[in-house]
């Protein structure tokens, strides 16, 4: 099979496998966390549970985003044939990738906050401006929009976070997890623009502190919920 | 059995609903729970059915026809499990 240079392999192996990675531990909390949700109906609870889920699936739908992309440049026939139809379907990848991470950027930070700041129909209003970011990203054609918008909303949710954290409460050092989470997800974002590509190395380091920053999270949900 | 007052969370309130009917060999009539649980009519209402539709305490009859309440197992469950819910949620700031 003919691959183009700009297509490596490793790269789009070491991606596959940090995805998967991801999604396991995304969906090793979500449902780790079924009977203390099922027992308590906290709404903490439910928001953390759906972050994590909506974490899982914008991961997943991140890598069809990333081998519709980087199939432009692979020369192999079958898939290039492919291609036109790959391309008229990256607007709505796209939308699908913007839609479940700007949900669970959302539902993330609410799950600290909703004690503070109890929104009424949360769930609709978060589903609305998920909505728009993806349309946004659907008109656009670019994960870069995705990620500038979300970076937006990320500033304005921990400026918010912060202002209402209780001062009372002990640090568990959870709050700067979920920012690494969010940040992780950006940079992840950003790195599905073919123009700006990282050194395979920087990108394995970067890759293995994401997985990091997950393993954490999951390790504290295992420490309650055996 | 701490003394039930207004500023208490809600899943403490349920804890101490839940270990009173436990203290009483899981069995115990409406009007003791409602002067245990120290919560007014109203809220004693609210509990109770939200308890009830949730599966955690269900609603019997004796012999005699006369109602008592019990613990499910779901109920036994959240007793079991209601350090581990308060750690989690301290743990992650929920």
């Amino acid at each position: 099979m003919p691959i183009n240079p700009m297509f490596n392999p490793t790269v789009f192996a070491s991606e596959t496998i940090y995805t998967l990675v991801i999604l396991i531990f995304c969906m090793l909390v979500y449902f780790k966390t079924k009977e203390i949700y099922d027992l308590s109906k906290h709404k903490g609870i439910q928001f953390f549970r759906y972050a994590f889920l909506f974490f899982g699936l914008a991961y997943a739908s991140r890598i069809i985003l990333y081998v519709m992309i980087f199939s432009e440049s692979i020369s192999f026939e079958p898939i290039r044939r492919g291609k036109t139809i790959f391309m008229q379907l990256l607007p709505v990848s796209n939308l699908v990738v913007a839609y479940l991470s700007t949900l669970a950027i959302l539902y993330l930070i609410y799950s600290t906050i909703w004690k503070k700041m109890d929104i009424e129909h949360f769930l609709i209003v978060s589903n609305i401006v998920a909505l728009f970011v993806a349309v946004v990203a659907f008109v656009s054609r670019s994960p870069s929009i995705i990620s500038i918008i979300q970076l937006v909303l990320l500033v304005v949710l921990i400026i918010f976070s912060t202002k209402k954290k209780e001062k009372d409460k002990k640090k568990t050092h959870a709050r700067a997890l979920y920012i690494l989470i969010a940040i992780f997800w950006l940079l992840n974002l950003l790195v599905l623009n073919p123009v700006r590509r990282l050194p395979l190395q920087v990108l394995l380091f970067f890759q293995i502190a994401s997985i990091g920053v997950f393993v954490a999270i999951y390790y504290k949900v295992h420490k309650w919920v055996k | 059995m701490g003394k039930m007052n207004k500023k208490r969370e809600r899943l403490e309130v349920i804890y101490d609903f839940l270990k009173i009917i436990q203290d009483n060999h899981n069995s115990i009539k409406p009007t003791p729970l409602l002067r245990k649980s120290n919560l007014s009519s109203q809220s004693f209402s609210e509990y109770f059915e939200e308890l009830l539709s949730k599966e955690l305490i269900k609603e019997m009859k004796n012999g005699k026809g006369r109602k008592y309440i019990t613990l499910t197992d779901k109920g036994f469950r959240y007793l079991e499990k209601y350090k581990y819910i308060l750690g989690f949620i301290d743990e992650f700031e929920l």
